[in-house]
């Protein structure tokens, strides 16, 4: 129980924000998704990972690595043989119905009415050719077609069906309740074994469901007859129960009329359910586990330093800190995203002591520390005063044997420094980074920078970092 | 005659007040003149040829082996203490204590130059209360 409640208090807000904010992601996901391949390819993807983590922890090293192999190129996989309805489900939702709509399925097929005007037309031999989409993405089988978006009713599909109507010849595309698309133009089948009176449009409704899960129905234009193409058969159908019972079927609408809204609420609250639970146990599996650790030094930055002061020394420049983790959070941490921040706001000159308190470190989330060596930081804290130095020339390097340095002048000859007063005190020359003499002859003119040692030394603001040295060299007596 | 005698003896004693205030008076101006020391020349130099610096410069080889730091203080009222302190790179290398006599003096000090040496150097000239007259600054190289 006091481990229950030590866990329970160990959880912050940005944890339930964290999975709950997954969580939702993968619940929209389904919804946008579920009924396509997209969802499917999704889930067998999952399965690999987990089969991909098992087979880690088994140590099959070469499974391990096709698997991983294969998830990798998942991704592009799925976005590129995926993109028409990765693209339908984008264009044909608005962003508010991408983030909050629940995106009920289709509304019902009205079946009878369907089956009545097929049979009418048969009976006037007006031939027709509709399309009722399965679980499968019709965008690359099928071609062309005119944008409908008209509710069922008998009256418009005897009227688009209709031979002097523009658009009669192809089929007609039916989502849910609607007619979507008319004149669309099917793939032909190549079988041979069909009869000589089946015409094109028999061709087009069984090429297509040989190569979807469609069901097509044909109504002939010179038998009068009523067919069903399905996989890779073509059935007359001569009775309305049997042609509604056969749409019912494909639709799934034959038994779930009653308590379609129910189950559908229930699907939705199980989906977010399981992806509440399937984030959790993510987030348990990757942010919880402390079973790895790794130890960085991390630089110490020293911050709010009081005004008029400087830091001369600190007992040490870095922290060594150990830090625990899962596996896969403590691989990916690296130096920047770790801070050690001091400060030293209370400071007073001489020398100071701070100890290391978790509040001045900063880890990336699940992330544990577990150790701080050392613990304790000596930080010398001086006042800052500006004092006027001379400067000296650091002349290097060898003239030539017959050559003297004969005279040179220098511009300015003293520097305002800042610094630590204790340092600044001492201090009685700055002097130039090295200046060759090697090329030097006759008369001339360089530059020189100035070397300023110990670094925590500054050039006074207004003052120059470097001097202009004008030299004369010159045969030895 | 009696008169004659005080007025000769008052002579006498003005002569020898003349003679004693002007002694203290010069021993004023001895204390004074120390004060007013000065340096008139200062120079490094390689070596020192008749009483005079030879090849003045600011660097030094260390294969030259000597590094010189010539001094000509005028006028110099009394016998003084100065010295040379030798600095390399702000380390204390070397104090040497030279003497002055009046009424002008030349002196010189040196240091014997290894590799070790290289680096800036500085040489500040002082009183023996240690006040800088100068700061000879040049540098050891290869």
């Amino acid at each position: 129980m006091e481990k229950l409640f030590i866990f329970l208090s160990s959880i912050r807000w940005q944890d339930i924000i964290d999975i709950s904010l997954n969580s939702y992601i993968l619940f929209r996901f389904y919804v946008l998704f579920r009924g396509t391949n997209v969802f499917r390819v999704l889930i067998g993807m999952t399965v690999l990972w987990f089969l991909q983590r098992i087979a880690i922890s088994l140590g099959l090293i070469v499974t391990s690595w096709v698997v991983q192999g294969i998830v990798a190129v998942g991704a592009i996989i799925i976005i590129v043989v995926f993109r028409n309805e990765i693209r339908r489900v984008l264009q044909a939702k608005n962003l508010k119905s991408i983030l909050w709509g629940l995106s009920l399925k289709s509304a019902v097929t009205p079946t009878e009415i369907i089956v009545e005007s097929v049979f009418s037309m048969a009976k006037t031999k007006c031939g027709a050719l509709i399309v009722f989409p399965g679980k499968e993405d019709l965008s690359d089988a099928v071609q062309g077609g005119t944008p409908w978006k008209g509710f069922i009713t008998k009256e418009m599909i005897s009227s688009i069906f209709w031979p002097d109507n523009p658009v009669h010849d192809g089929a007609a595309i039916v989502q849910g309740d609607q007619i979507s698309v008319v004149s669309a133009i099917l793939p032909l089948s190549h079988r041979d074994d069909l009869p000589s009176y089946y015409g094109t449009r028999h061709r087009a409704a069984l090429g297509l469901a040989e190569a979807t899960d469609a069901l097509v129905i044909v109504v002939s234009e010179e038998r009068g007859d009523v067919l069903v193409a399905k996989g890779n058969r073509l059935r007359e159908i001569r009775r309305k129960q049997t042609l509604e019972q056969n749409l019912q079927e494909h639709l799934g609408t034959a038994t779930i009329k009653k308590g379609f809204a129910r189950k559908e609420g229930l699907e939705i609250a199980l989906a977010a359910l399981l992806s509440m639970v399937f984030i959790t146990g993510i987030w348990f599996s990757v942010s919880r586990g402390q079973d790895t650790l790794v130890s960085l030094d991390i630089p110490v930055d020293y911050t709010n330093r009081p005004d008029g002061t400087e830091i001369v020394d600190t007992s040490v420049k870095s922290v060594s800190l150990v830090l625990s983790g899962s596996g896969a959070l403590v691989k990916s941490v690296t130096p920047d995203q770790v801070n050690v921040r001091l400060d030293i706001s209370n400071a007073v000159i001489g020398q100071n002591s701070f100890a290391i308190a978790p509040d001045n470190i900063s880890l990336p989330p699940g992330i544990v520390l577990r150790e701080v060596t050392p613990p304790l930081i000596e930080v010398i804290i001086d006042e800052t005063i500006r004092k006027q130095l001379p400067v000296q020339i650091d002349w290097a390097g060898k003239l030539s044997p017959d050559l003297i340095l004969l005279d040179f002048t220098m511009n300015p000859e003293t520097i305002e420094i800042m610094g630590g007063k204790r340092i600044l005190e001492k201090i009685t020359t700055i002097y130039t980074e090295k200046v060759p003499l090697d090329n030097l002859s006759g008369k001339g003119e360089i530059t020189a920078k100035l070397a300023l040692n110990p670094a925590a030394l500054k050039i006074a603001p207004g003052s120059k970092d470097k001097v202009t040295i004008q030299y004369l060299i010159r045969k030895r007596e | 005659m009696r008169y004659r005698f005080l007025f000769i003896l008052g002579v006498i004693v003005a002569i020898q007040l003349l003679l004693f205030f002007p002694l203290h008076f010069s021993k004023n101006v001895s204390v004074a003149s120390a004060d007013q020391l000065k340096l008139f020349e200062a120079v490094m130099c390689e070596e020192i040829y008749s009483d005079t610096p030879r090849n003045p410069t600011s660097v030094f080889s260390a294969a030259k082996e000597k590094a010189v730091s010539f001094s000509v203080f005028d006028p110099v009222p009394q016998k003084t203490i100065i010295y040379h302190n030798w600095y390399h790179r702000d380390v204390p290398s070397a104090r040497i204590r030279l003497q002055l006599k009046p009424p002008r003096w030349s002196t010189y000090s040196s240091i014997q130059l290894r590799k070790t040496d290289i680096g800036p150097w500085r040489v500040e000239i002082t009183d023996e209360k240690g006040n800088i007259f100068v700061v000879l600054r040049f540098s050891v190289t290869d």
